[in-house]
């Protein structure tokens, strides 16, 4: 599903002169397979999120590739990759990243509107996935009539809405209580088993790291380990 | 995305500030008016000058004066012009050289008296008030003011007008004119002496009034044996009183020449290639399509010259449009970032915000268009008013200060468009190059 051929990733800070360059990532490589659910833990700083941000296509790597479903996607351009995210990488992020200014509803529906999805399959499409995360009825709500588990299954149905093989989550439990981080984690396996879809979680959460398939640790920018379940 | 979405969309944004698009929309369509009054000046003199001079002059009609190298315009030509593409009708006037006088009852008429050529005419438009043409030789048709140069004998030349200028209630003919006969007198100066000769002659038509307000026809259409007889008499060419150099009647001239030829064209279209074939020939004319075509020029380059002065007002306020979409840009940057991390392309976000400064365009140009008509509109009822007060005159009838033909408000709009979707150009861009983990991060 997904290959991460010997990455590398450094940041330049500084002006001129005085540029300093701080790799972040040296020679990553992992594989992650279809159907799992695979963790990736580090310290703060240890440069798992500039991870993540590669596979999602938020940054370029340095060097290296990342492969998704057989495709290099580090080689697409900007448009390319937001085509191809439309089509195949739903998100989960901390901060749930939802519009402020539109109802649970329509953050959902806004993907599919992106894909050029006509109204009445959007709109049954849309009122399904909210469904299955349990928000029907919460679906004329904004974010901010919203508890912080409820937002983030909005976020959970606005990933699905599209049908990816893949979801990318980052810190997904990482605002929510112990509680609410269960009964999340409870529903993204549901959400394996059932519909078969890939998850790769970002967390520095022992717990969260330990309920996936796989757990690969990351420790200044090396991949230390992989431990398998 | 398609584009009912992306408007729902822009629709939903543009809700979420709305005095700000309230004011950038108001500066946008008082730019679009100020654009469309301005201009509109231009073409309000230009349609009151065109409108005027085609109250004064037909604008199909051409006059032929004669033609280089020639002595005078004669049936051949006549017969060319009639072929020619595009004429309606070419009419031929020749005038008696004196002004004879002529004798109805108790009244006197000193006017001119002209022989034509009828269903030419018609075909020009000639129509009768009443009666008929002339059949006989010795019958005529009388000008619609006729009447009007028809003075009582013995009237005393001090009380002839009134006040205003107008021939006194006293001395005016009053009696209906067709069926009379009356006398024409025509005289002859020979080494100083005078002599007279009179026809009798009959009014069977009198002439429609001629459409113009200004126009005044009193003359006299007579026969073509008239004029012949009055020659005769002379011994001079077209009846003139008395010998000039190259008056002698010539008799071996058997061909007819024409004082004043008029073609008609078809339509106002027409004119140009008349005028050009018939310059190309060699004949002198006059048409008022050749002046107005020099106006139209005139007035091209002083509506070009006031639409350019009002587009800077709508550069001005497309600096509006500008600020108004790059704080939107901003503020809207997290939501960008959000967008484009969920797969929006980047071309959708800049087709967003593009529509979005063109919908703000085109709001501006609805209602500063309305603005404008009424402002035109106020103008327009106003001016007369102010020229009455400020000149104790009327205006001229007619006259439009300001015009807005459709031609005007299509190129406005344009060029409101145009400005608006060019203001929008650089911020739309803007928004393709938010920085999507600095966006979610709220750090923009």
């Amino acid at each position: 599903m997904i290959e991460v051929n010997k990455i590398y990733h450094s940041f330049e800070i500084g002006k001129k002169e005085k540029k300093t360059v701080i790799p972040v990532l040296k020679d990553v490589s992992f594989q992650i397979n279809k159907g799992e659910i695979v963790s990736i833990v580090g310290k703060s700083g240890s440069g798992k999120s500039t991870l993540l941000n590669i596979i999602s296509g938020f940054i370029k790597p340095t060097d290296g590739e990342v492969k998704i479903n057989n495709q290099t996607v580090t080689e697409l351009s900007e448009g390319e990759f937001a085509s191809f995210r439309l089509q195949h990488i739903g998100f989960i992020f901390q901060n749930f990243q939802l519009i402020p200014s539109m109802t649970a509803f329509q953050n959902v529906e806004l993907p599919l509107t992106f894909k050029g999805m006509n109204e009445k399959e959007r709109k049954q499409k849309t009122l399904e996935t909210l469904e299955r995360v349990g928000l029907a009825e919460f679906k004329d709500h904004y974010p901010s009539e919203l508890s912080g588990g409820q937002q983030q299954r909005v976020s959970i149905a606005r990933a699905l809405v599209v049908n990816p093989p893949l979801i990318l989550a980052d810190e997904p439990t990482g605002s929510l209580d112990s509680d609410t981080e269960k009964s999340l984690l409870a529903f993204i396996k549901q959400l394996n088993e059932e519909l078969g879809i890939t998850f790769l979680i970002i967390t520095h959460d022992e717990e969260v790291a330990e309920f996936g398939h796989r757990t690969i640790e990351i420790v200044d920018g090396h991949v230390l380990e992989e431990v398998g379940k | 995305m398609t584009f009912k979405d992306q408007f729902k969309f822009v629709r939903q944004n543009l809700k979420k500030n709305k005095s700000r698009l309230f004011m950038t929309v108001l500066a946008t369509a008082i730019g679009v008016a100020f654009l469309i009054v301005l201009a509109s000046v231009g073409f309000g003199l230009h349609k009151s000058l065109i409108s005027d001079m085609m109250q004064n002059q037909l604008v199909t009609q051409v006059e032929i004066y004669g033609k280089e190298d020639s002595q005078g315009l004669k049936n051949e030509d006549i017969t060319y012009f009639e072929e020619m593409d595009g004429v309606e009708a070419v009419t031929r006037r020749n005038e008696l050289a004196q002004m004879p006088f002529f004798q109805l009852d108790d009244y006197t008429s000193n006017t001119n008296a002209i022989v034509t050529h009828f269903p030419s005419e018609i075909k020009a438009d000639f129509k009768l008030a009443s009666g008929r043409l002339p059949e006989g030789e010795n019958e005529v048709v009388v000008g619609y003011h006729f009447t009007e140069s028809l003075i009582k004998n013995g009237a005393n030349p001090e009380k002839l007008y009134d006040d205003e200028g107008n021939i006194n209630e006293d001395y005016v003919y009053t009696d209906d004119l067709l069926n009379k006969e009356m006398d024409m007198e025509v005289i002859k100066l020979t080494d100083g002496k005078e002599t007279k000769k009179t026809i009798s002659v009959k009014i069977v038509g009198i002439a429609e009034k001629p459409a113009r307000d200004w126009a005044y026809e009193e003359h006299v259409f007579i026969s073509e044996e008239i004029l012949q007889e009055v020659e005769q008499f002379t011994g001079v060419m077209r009846g003139a009183s008395e010998m000039y150099e190259g008056g002698e009647l010539d008799a071996n001239q058997s061909e007819e020449v024409y004082d004043y030829v008029k073609v008609y064209a078809n339509n106002v279209q027409e004119v140009e290639g008349i005028n050009k074939a018939l310059e190309d020939k060699g004949y002198m004319i006059y048409s008022i399509a050749n002046e107005m075509k020099q106006i139209n020029v005139i007035f091209l380059i002083m509506k070009i010259g006031l639409i350019f002065i009002g587009t800077i007002a709508l550069i001005i306020a497309s600096i509006g449009i500008y600020n108004t979409m790059t704080m939107a840009v901003t503020e809207r940057a997290p939501d960008i970032g959000i967008m484009k991390a969920i797969g929006a392309h980047p071309r959708t976000i800049k087709n967003i915000f593009l529509l979005e400064s063109t919908y703000i365009g085109l709001l501006g140009a609805i209602f500063g268009t309305i603005v404008a008509y009424g402002i035109s509109f106020l103008v327009n009822l106003c001016v007369p008013f102010i020229i009455q007060t400020a000149f104790d005159e009327a205006a001229p009838e007619g006259f439009l200060l300001s015009y807005i033909p459709w031609s005007l408000t299509l190129i406005s709009v344009g060029i409101c468009l145009l400005v608006t979707v060019f203001s929008g150009l650089r911020p739309a861009k803007r928004a393709t190059k938010v920085d999507v983990l600095k966006a979610m991060r709220r750090e923009l």
